[in-house]
């Protein structure tokens, strides 16, 4: 049994000019201990799927579909089973750490609270416990240190209490939503290595959510490639980096820059904007900006599956350019 | 850098900083007061030539404008606002001494019930964001910002102290009944703005993104209210109290007139009315140095509440 | 009280409060009993009433207006230290509940032929509240006290008709220059500058008030507090809670201590007064200042019993700065706005309390006098307008070419704005004058309309200190200190003189009357209406009556019993709840500019009818004015009176009715008028004879 299932996830904002189609029809599945990258240009997507999976979506969002955690229904539970998992035995790191820690709290109270609450920890206990991982993620002087308020710390320090955070009650599922996106490149690779690391130390299943494909390859097993609110390839790293079907990830691959290109010159962005998700087209959502788009693809392009894992969403065969 | 003597020198190079605020105001107001025409003497009936005189000469008024300025300045350097021209049997000091602890009393409870019922107020409006418990609150909030003080005193007296009779109809003896009209008059206008900006930031805070990390960790949404969101929802409050006292204050002028109480409020108007020179400087200077204390505790307040200038020594 | 009722508003309305209690307790002390009727008053045969109609707890709370400015009798100045003083303290002179000049500490007096030496013999029982007995060295020492630069009081100038007053004022002389001598303990001697008729009645104003002298020596300026005033009137100074309430306890060493039957009376200040009349309504009050503006009808309709009203000594008028264009030298167009001035249409819409059109300058009911007329006080207001556009086209001015000015006045509690705007809109809409409305802070105007250089039309008024038509008249002698008006005429100035000197009281009065004549012809004003007072005043409430100068002596009042002291009445609680809502206090207030400025002309007949019956009340009360304002000049009485230049020598003591039993004086007892208006015959005469000649002056 997979450890997190979504099937048909739809996930939809009112707002006055009409729905916005955030996520469409999504599904995707991730075993306890693996680790899962979402990739997509902003705007895919990927956050608001992950928003309603820790049903943390905003006023006006709605999701429907299913999203089994260990074979229950997130989407159905209540919000006191619900809370016996956030945060126990998922965790999220959110996009932005300047502002995701609570900067009227000190970093004790808002670490040691979770494991307060979910192992009823003594305040003591709690504590130790949490120097412990401040010291495990390279906070220097955590007994210091964890007597802060977050403004005192700098934002790849903060990111990193984000994630001791998120580890604390040794999560089955940890999502890092762009865990080092506005960190500088050298933190960038700190925080990858942090977790690179703690995934090996413990059996914990990490979905990680970047646009940034560079990221992706040392930390994960296999990518979900996201475009318009819709999977449009996904399969392990390798199939995605060496052999992608999709031309939107073709796209992706080469906006990366690459360490033996010396500078950004030949960092080739997709041209075009995605779709209006107001009013999604009929048909392949990338066809106004696929180089590849023939008549063919006015229809809904099918999910095709190479029988290795693969999968991709267009009229292309496996060996089509 | 210990957090306490950080705190101190804030706290005192802040009170120096007062200082001049306060002595341009007593500046100010003396000059103001002496400019405007009429003198505390003129009055409907005749006032012989020589009665004048002996009355400026035993107030002074016959010196140069200046002289008398510092003459003042000495008096209140050791804290004598002098005699009052109006109240004749009465120095200031002693007027102020007598009325103060009714407004402060009044103003104070009123601050309290506004600060408390404000915010409960506030934050049940914002848990039922656009519900009708929510938009009952807030009409009746709206109700009572547009809704003057000497349009809701005498509905109030008329129900429970004319027609029940059950509260005095004014007056003031220092029980509780005495004071129930006049501090939920003075506290209502100000109970609802509270609650109004208290929704408002509270609704704010609720859509940031530290609160969503709260949810996150699988805190019960009490534990994330109480715990997150309260002290940030309740800054907005905090800072707004220092405007409030002042409009308190102003507030208060027109309570205390209703409720017939003994206060200083109406000091100011009947001071300035009958140019009682020493009077209305007294009570000037009195508001004055509370208004400016008031707002440097709630700076203290803010700061403390807020780790984030805590020890910031910009303000 | 009304438990049931009670229970029954405080469950639907407020049940959350219902923890602090309502208990009588916590209301203000010695709170009343809310609306309460009461019983009928019987007198026994010495006028008084007999002690089983009295309440068993006579405490009475007196809404006060303002705070008094001080309680040291020489320092004090306006009327809310005057009504506490009168408590306090005794002049030589009092007066009785209708204003009557009666005995004070003084038990009786001589007049010197001349007029101008005073001397009183004082009542050897009279005693200071310590036990010191009242002497004749302690008015001189008051006196003195009064006059003296150093006290600076700013009423001194009731004092200038004593000898050498003005000269102790300015400091020029010492005090003990001031002419009054004390010929032993009990026989004080005043020297006069020269006759005053009207001096007895000045000598019950605070500023004449003896002082407890050791007291004085003692505590200093301090010696006015609560426990160190020592007084020689009716009442103690028990407490003074600053702007809360102000506390007086019987003086039991007051030499009549045994007719006095309040025993304690709770002085309030008001600054508001509808306040005031919302805590009258809750029964904690038994006499107001004052009433809101514009509840007339609503309060005649729900309080008849309550509300009084009655003339008081005072007019309301425009004045004209004579010195400025576009007034200065034309009387006719001065004359032609005065005519155009709807007077019943202002009394009745604007001020509403039953005030009364006035054409002259001296409110009727001050003594024996009566004001000349003008000959168009009896045209209609058509005639009347007719006439001010004929006057106004006459002096040049048409509608192409308005008369133009401006109209400023104070806003205080009065009426000004009102009044200002309903004169200008009058103005308006008869002759298509282009008046400008200026509002002034109440200093800002009394500066403006004492310089005399922006004025042109100014709200104006008086009240007189003493009964005595003199002091209107005064106000527009050339170079007199209220004299705004810019006024000078030399004729008029030298009968002043003469009114001022003039001791038969008949011939004054027609010196008073020729002079107002004169006034009245050169019209540097124009005469609105004569003021009332009005007030609530609890039933039960008796000893009083309603008198022109408004001085009411606690002494000489007294509570009757409710009907259900001591047990619920059903009737009291029927009656209370037919108490109705609240007048709006701003329903009233721009029914004026409207109705004037649509024509007042087709006024619907209900509304006259409304308010002809306002006064009704007030004329019961008027009508008995005269009769006892007879008595109000006690100084011919006493004198040579007409026939003075033929009197013997020596001077008749004036040793008139003063016996105590008539100094409280029962309001039941009415009848006693014809008999003293008998006293005066030839005086009833001369004042008809003033007004015979007084019709149709103007020509
Ligand atoms: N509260 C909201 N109301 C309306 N639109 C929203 C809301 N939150 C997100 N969206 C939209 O949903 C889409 C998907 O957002 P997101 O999942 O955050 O993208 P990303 O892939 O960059 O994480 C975006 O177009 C975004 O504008
Ligand atoms: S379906 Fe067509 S348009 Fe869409 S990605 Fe494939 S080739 Fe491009
Ligand atoms: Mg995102």
């Amino acid at each position: 049994m997979a450890l997190l299932e979504l099937k048909d996830l739809n996930v939809a904002f009112e707002i006055p000019d009409g729905e916005v189609h955030a996520v469409t029809k999504l599904s995707f599945s991730i075993d306890a201990g693996d680790a899962l990258a979402i990739v997509g240009e902003s705007g895919s997507g990927k956050t608001q799927t992950m928003m309603a999976v820790m049903n943390l979506l905003a006023e006006n969002g709605s999701a429907s579909g299913k999203a089994l955690f260990k074979g229950e229904d997130l989407m159905q539970m209540n919000a006191a089973d619900l809370n016996k998992r956030r945060g126990k035995e998922i965790a999220m790191i959110f996009q932005d750490p300047m502002t995701s820690l609570n900067p009227y709290l000190r970093i004790e109270q808002q670490m040691i609270e979770v494991v307060m609450h979910h192992q009823g920890l003594t305040r003591a206990e709690a504590r130790a416990h949490a120097i412990e991982m401040l010291r495990a993620v390279r906070i220097p002087d955590p007994e210091r240190r964890i007597r802060q308020y977050p403004h005192e710390y700098s934002g790849g320090m903060r990111q990193r209490v984000m994630v001791a955070m998120g580890l604390l009650c040794e999560p089955d599922l940890l999502i890092a939503d762009e865990p080092t996106t506005a960190l500088d490149v050298t933190v960038q690779a700190q925080i990858s290595q942090l977790m690179t690391e703690l995934r090996a130390k413990s059996n914990t299943a990490i979905i990680l959510i970047t646009h940034d494909l560079g990221v992706v390859a040392g930390l994960c097993d296999r990518v979900l490639v996201m475009y318009a609110g819709e999977a449009v390839e996904c399969g392990t790293v390798e199939q995605i980096f060496y052999q992608p079907k999709h031309p939107y990830t073709k796209g992706l691959l080469k906006s990366v820059p690459r360490l033996d290109q010396p500078d950004d010159s030949g960092l080739e962005a997709i041209p075009g904007n995605p779709p209006n998700l107001l009013l999604l087209p009929e048909g392949c959502r990338f066809r106004e900006r696929c180089p590849s788009a023939h008549d063919a693809c006015r229809d809904t392009p099918p999910m095709q599956l190479d029988g290795q894992g693969h999968a991709w969403r267009c009229f292309l065969g496996p060996t089509d350019e | 850098m210990t957090q306490d003597s950080g705190m101190l020198k804030h706290t005192l190079r802040r009170l120096l900083g007062l200082l001049p605020t306060l002595l341009m105001l007593i500046t100010v107001t003396f000059f103001m007061m002496r400019m405007a025409p009429g003198g505390p003497f003129d009055s409907e009936k005749l006032l012989p030539a020589e009665i004048e005189a002996n009355l400026n000469a035993k107030y002074h008024l016959d010196e140069p404008l200046l002289r008398q300025y510092f003459r003042y300045m000495g008096q209140i350097a050791v804290l004598d606002f002098g005699p009052s021209f109006q109240y004749k049997d009465w120095s200031v000091n002693e007027l102020i001494a007598q009325s103060y602890p009714v407004s402060l009393t009044v103003g104070g409870l009123a601050m309290l019930l506004a600060f408390v019922l404000g915010t409960t107020l506030g934050i049940a409006a914002a848990l039922r964001q656009n519900t009708r418990v929510d938009y009952s609150l807030m009409g009746i909030a709206m109700l009572g910002i547009s809704v003057p003080n000497f349009v809701i005193a005498p509905i109030l007296i008329l129900l429970l102290a004319v027609y029940a009779g059950w509260l005095p109809a004014g007056g003031w003896d220092w029980g509780i009944a005495s004071m129930v009209l006049p501090v939920v008059t003075l506290a209502l206008p100000v109970t609802a703005y509270i609650a109004r900006l208290t929704r408002g930031s509270m609704i704010e805070v609720l859509h940031s993104n530290f609160i969503r990390t709260a949810r996150a960790k699988g805190l019960p949404e009490s534990v994330v209210i109480r715990r997150h969101a309260l002290k940030p929802a309740i800054l907005p409050v905090i800072s707004f109290m220092g405007p409030a006292t002042a409009g308190l204050i102003s507030g208060s002028v027109v309570i205390e007139r209703i409720f017939s109480l003994p206060g200083l409020g109406s000091y100011f108007v009947t001071g300035a009315l009958n140019r009682d020179y020493t009077l209305v400087m007294g009570v000037v200077i009195f508001y004055g140095v509370l208004i400016i204390l008031l707002n440097f505790l709630v700076d203290l307040i803010y700061a403390w509440l807020n780790p984030k200038i805590r020890y910031d020594e910009k303000y | 009280m009304k438990p049931t009722r009670q229970f029954f508003v405080l469950a639907v309305c407020v049940p959350l409060l219902s923890a602090c209690g309502s208990d009588d307790g916590e209301r203000l002390p010695g709170s009343l009993d809310r609306h309460a009727r009461a019983v009928e008053l019987v007198v026994a045969e010495d006028g008084r009433p007999v002690p089983w109609v009295l309440a068993v707890e006579q405490v009475l709370h007196r809404d006060n207006g303002e705070e008094p400015v001080t309680l040291d009798p020489h320092l004090a100045e306006g009327t809310p230290s005057a009504h506490i003083l009168r408590d306090l303290f005794e002049g030589l002179t009092s007066e009785s509940p209708t204003g009557r000049v009666i005995p004070g500490a003084a038990i009786r007096w001589n007049i010197s032929r001349d007029g101008k030496t005073y001397t009183f013999y004082l009542r050897r029982e009279a005693r200071w509240s310590n036990g010191d007995p009242v002497t004749a060295e302690d008015f001189v020492y008051g006196l003195r006290r009064s006059a003296s630069p150093s006290t600076a009081s700013n009423f001194a100038q009731v004092l200038l008709p004593i000898a050498n007053a003005a000269e102790v004022l300015a400091g020029k002389v010492p005090t003990d220059q001031l002419g009054v001598t004390a010929i032993n303990d009990h026989i004080l001697q005043i020297q006069l500058k020269g006759p005053t008729p009207y001096f007895l009645r000045l000598l019950n104003h605070s500023s004449t008030y003896p002082v407890h002298r050791p007291s004085l020596v003692k505590y200093g300026s301090a010696f006015s507090r609560p426990g160190n005033l020592v007084s020689n009137g009716a009442y103690i100074l028990k407490d003074w809670v600053l702007r809360s309430r102000i506390e007086l306890v019987k003086n039991e060493n007051y030499w009549d201590a045994e007719n006095v039957i309040i025993k304690q009376v709770f002085y309030y200040p008001f600054e508001d007064q509808s306040a005031a009349s919302k805590q009258f309504r809750a029964g904690e009050l038994h006499w107001t200042y004052g009433v809101p503006n514009n509840q007339f009808k609503w309060l005649q309709r729900h309080y008849p019993d309550e509300l009084v009203i009655s003339p008081w000594a005072g007019s309301y008028f425009f004045g004209y700065n004579v010195t400025r264009e576009p007034f200065i030298e034309n009387q006719d167009l001065r004359l032609a706005l005065a005519l155009a001035l709807d007077r019943d249409l202002l009394t009745e819409k604007v001020t509403q309390f039953g005030e009364q059109p006035s054409y002259a300058l001296v409110p009727p009911g001050i003594g024996e006098f009566v004001s000349p007329q003008p000959e168009w006080a009896d045209w209609t207001q058509a005639e009347r307008n007719d006439e001010a556009r004929r006057l106004y086209a006459e002096a040049g001015y048409s509608e192409d070419k308005p008369l133009r000015f401006e109209i400023r006045y104070d806003t205080g509690q009065n009426n000004n704005k009102k009044m200002a705007l309903a004169a200008a809109s009058l103005w308006k809409q008869v002759l298509g004058v282009q008046a400008t409305l200026v509002n002034e802070e109440g200093k800002v105007f009394l500066r403006n309309r004492e310089q005399m250089v922006l004025t042109q039309v100014f709200r104006s008024g008086w009240t007189s200190d003493y009964a005595d038509p003199f002091g209107f008249l005064e106000l527009f002698r050339t170079g007199h200190g209220r004299n705004y008006y810019g006024y000078s005429n030399a004729l008029y100035d030298s009968l002043l003189d003469e009114i001022a000197s003039e001791r038969i009281p008949a011939r004054r009065r027609r010196l008073m009357f020729e002079a107002e004549r004169i006034l009245l012809g050169g019209l540097p004003f124009i005469p609105v209406y004569t003021y009332v007072t009005k007030r609530l005043v609890s039933p039960r409430l008796k000893g009083w009556e309603s008198n022109i100068m408004d001085h009411h002596y606690s002494k000489n009042m007294f509570l009757l019993k409710s009907v259900h002291e001591g047990e619920a009445s059903a009737a009291a609680v029927e009656r209370d709840e037919e108490r109705p809502a609240e007048p709006e206090e701003s329903v009233t207030e721009e029914v004026l500019p409207t109705a004037t400025e649509e024509g007042q002309a087709n006024e619907a007949p209900g509304e006259h009818a409304a308010a002809t019956a306002a006064p009704a009340a007030e004329d019961g009360q008027a009508s008995e004015d005269p009769g006892e304002a007879a008595n109000s000049e006690e100084v011919p009485k006493s004198e040579p009176e007409d026939d003075g230049a033929t009197a013997p020598a020596e001077a008749v003591p004036a040793e008139v009715e003063a016996l105590p039993a008539e100094i409280v004086e029962s309001p039941q007892v009415q009848s006693e008028a014809p008999g003293e208006t008998g006293e005066v015959p030839e005086e009833n005469d001369a004042a008809g004879g003033d007004s015979g000649s007084g019709e149709g002056f103007r020509e």
